[in-house]
């Protein structure tokens, strides 16, 4: 029993102390580590994790804790995808807390041209659909909800409707709960208007 | 055949219900009952590290016990939540957010974790009856029969009583699952929103025989219970409580309860504490009309596993004394909680103490989390030694005794 600990405290006070001075927030993770491993990831969510494909989505920006958390459920069969369940069935626990602390400190970029109408109805929707209350004012994310700001334009309207027709995997009810009561059409206009909300990125990301 | 029937009594009562479920407010579901001088907080729930801390992020050293006690990291186990022993020494944990329930095994002096049950339905309860392991999840209570022969290739659970879930309402469907001295399953049916009128089988603390799956209410008016033990002198069940949230930072206090009498009601959703009556639905009822708490734990602590000291290792006067994990407050703007407390009795079952014994999680009562750690349950080892489960960074905890 005491092997068990001692290894596990010594490995990672090396790693904690070694890579403490990379953390923002006291986040003991390895980013160097993450942007190694996250060599796979990039051919699908694009550099720095800024998606060029549209039902592909960004992961620049997240909170770390959304993207792990997302990786430990498609690992451990709670979300299942063909491309992402056989990844995430490779990857430790401290794979996982790494790349989430790679890609949460990259930042998140944009493409996406909201239309001028949706612009306008995109807040208000935003609003009564309770959208902010967990993803936030500004729609960044926080602890284990997803940033959707600036997020793929198809990705999003996919998770939407996946959510209204249950399909799509809910961690504990909120998300089907809160698209049960979206139309489609205010599914395409919340979409638009969330995959909108980023910088453009800059001629040297593009 | 009881068990068939009870059973299929409680689906025909729910499925009506299931059908003309619609969000009669809005998600998250912890929003609900939020009063409109509160529309503009920014107060919400933390959710756990599924892929767990590194053992460095621990602060372990922050942690303070009384004197001669120490703690130290016993197991990793993702999202840990309740505890409980198998004779053999098994050390079962479930856990909520991540639908499995893991086994601790020692061989050969190593320690070793196995996932033996997975793909469940937020498996919070757990526990162990002669061999058998059983694990309350969302809608129904299974059973695992010679469970530690076969850990490697666990056998299929075999239903105990389904229906436990009768609204499919979107709070508090998690359950707490203890053994009574009666060898029966006790465990909670939580209130199906944060207020509201709950219905027969809601609110209440529920018992099954495991032998014939005879369902009984053996408690009622309880918002949510997430810890039941079984007073070791007296057999009385004490639970905790959590009190409705959006009644601002002080109010109401989470409860400690005890039973008496079978069928007692504590008063939700119609009196809060023993003495505070509901804002919306208080003109219903009397507090009088209820039992009141055996003591207030505090606004928001969110108390969940508590368990009777009945080891030896601890000194003599923590014989029979209460440990209370408390998850710690969210719906409070400075929050508190986050530790395991340690309540004294009287012959008469009178409490005489209410104090911190093991504290240090929180280290920032306005951030946002304002703790590293959070404690879940507990579970008195045969050398008397504590386990504490912590959910949010997936760690079980060891505390000991040693005379200073």
């Amino acid at each position: 029993m005491f092997t068990f600990l001692h290894q596990n405290i010594t490995t990672s006070t090396i790693v904690g102390v070694v890579f403490l001075c990379f953390s923002t927030n006291n986040y003991a993770a390895n980013i160097e580590a993450g942007k190694a491993k996250a060599q796979t990831c990039i051919a699908c969510h694009g550099p720095n994790g800024n998606s060029i494909i549209s039902e592909f989505p960004s992961l620049s920006g997240q909170p770390a804790q959304a993207i792990s958390t997302a990786l430990y459920r498609y690992r451990e069969g709670n979300r299942k995808n063909p491309i992402m369940s056989p990844i995430a069935a490779e990857l430790t626990n401290a794979d996982m807390n790494n790349l989430a602390a790679y890609f949460s400190a990259e930042k998140r970029t944009s493409t996406h041209i909201t239309s001028a109408q949706n612009v306008s109805l995109g807040p208000e929707l935003a609003n009564k659909y309770n959208c902010t209350q967990c993803h936030g004012p500004q729609m960044l994310g926080l602890q284990h909800i997803p940033r959707i700001a600036g997020q793929q334009h198809q990705y999003l309207i996919m998770q939407l409707r996946g959510f209204k027709a249950q399909t799509r995997s809910d961690m504990d009810g909120n998300m089907s709960s809160a698209a049960s009561a979206l139309t489609d059409a205010d599914i395409v206009i919340l979409s638009d208007y969330i995959a909108g909300l980023a910088d453009r990125p800059t001629a040297k990301n593009e | 055949m009881k068990k068939k029937i009870i059973a299929s009594l409680i689906l025909t009562l729910a499925i009506p219900a299931f059908a003309q479920q619609k969000p009669e407010e809005p998600p998250p579901r912890w929003l609900q009952g939020r009063s409109e001088a509160d529309a503009k907080s920014t107060l919400h729930p933390f959710n756990p590290k599924l892929t767990g801390a590194d053992i460095s992020e621990l602060q372990i050293s922050k942690l303070k016990l009384p004197a001669g006690f120490s703690i130290n990291v016993w197991a990793e186990v993702p999202n840990a939540r309740s505890l409980a022993r198998g004779s053999k020494g098994t050390i079962f944990v479930s856990n909520l957010a991540a639908n499995d329930v893991y086994a601790v095994v020692e061989k050969d002096g190593k320690r070793e974790v196995k996932k033996i049950l997975k793909g469940l339905t937020a498996p919070n309860g757990i526990a162990f009856l002669d061999g058998t392991l059983y694990v309350a999840e969302r809608t129904q209570i299974k059973k695992y029969e010679n469970i530690e022969d076969r850990l490697d290739n666990p056998p299929e659970g075999v239903l105990v009583v389904d229906g436990l879930d009768p609204t499919n309402g979107p709070g508090h469907f998690w359950k707490y699952l203890t053994v009574g001295p009666d060898k029966k399953l006790y465990f909670n049916i939580g209130s199906p929103q944060n207020i509201t009128i709950p219905n027969y089988v809601q609110g209440a603390i529920m018992r099954v025989d495991p032998k014939n799956g005879r369902l009984e209410r053996y408690a009622t008016g309880v918002r949510n219970s997430v810890g039941m033990d079984f007073h070791p002198v007296s057999k009385k069940m004490w639970f905790t409580e959590h009190g409705r949230d959006w009644m601002g930072d002080d109010k109401p206090e989470d409860e400690l309860n005890v039973v008496t009498k079978e069928g007692e009601n504590f008063g939700y959703p119609f009196c809060h504490q023993g003495d505070i009556p509901d804002p919306q639905y208080g003109k219903y009822a009397s507090c009088d009309q209820f039992t009141p708490p055996a003591l207030k734990l505090g606004a928001h602590v969110a108390p969940l596993g508590l368990h009777f000291y009945t080891g030896t290792q601890f000194p003599a006067e923590y014989k029979n004394s209460l440990f209370i994990a408390r998850h710690g407050s969210w719906n409070r703007s400075t929050k508190q909680g986050y530790d395991v407390m340690r309540v004294t009795l009287d012959a008469k079952g009178k409490v005489t103490k209410y104090e911190p014994f093991l504290t240090g999680f929180l280290f920032d009562e306005k951030g946002d989390p304002p703790m590293w750690g959070r404690p879940v349950d507990l579970l008195v080892m045969p050398d008397g030694a504590m386990l504490v489960s912590d959910d949010y960074n997936g760690i079980i905890y060891r505390v000991s005794y040693k005379k200073p």
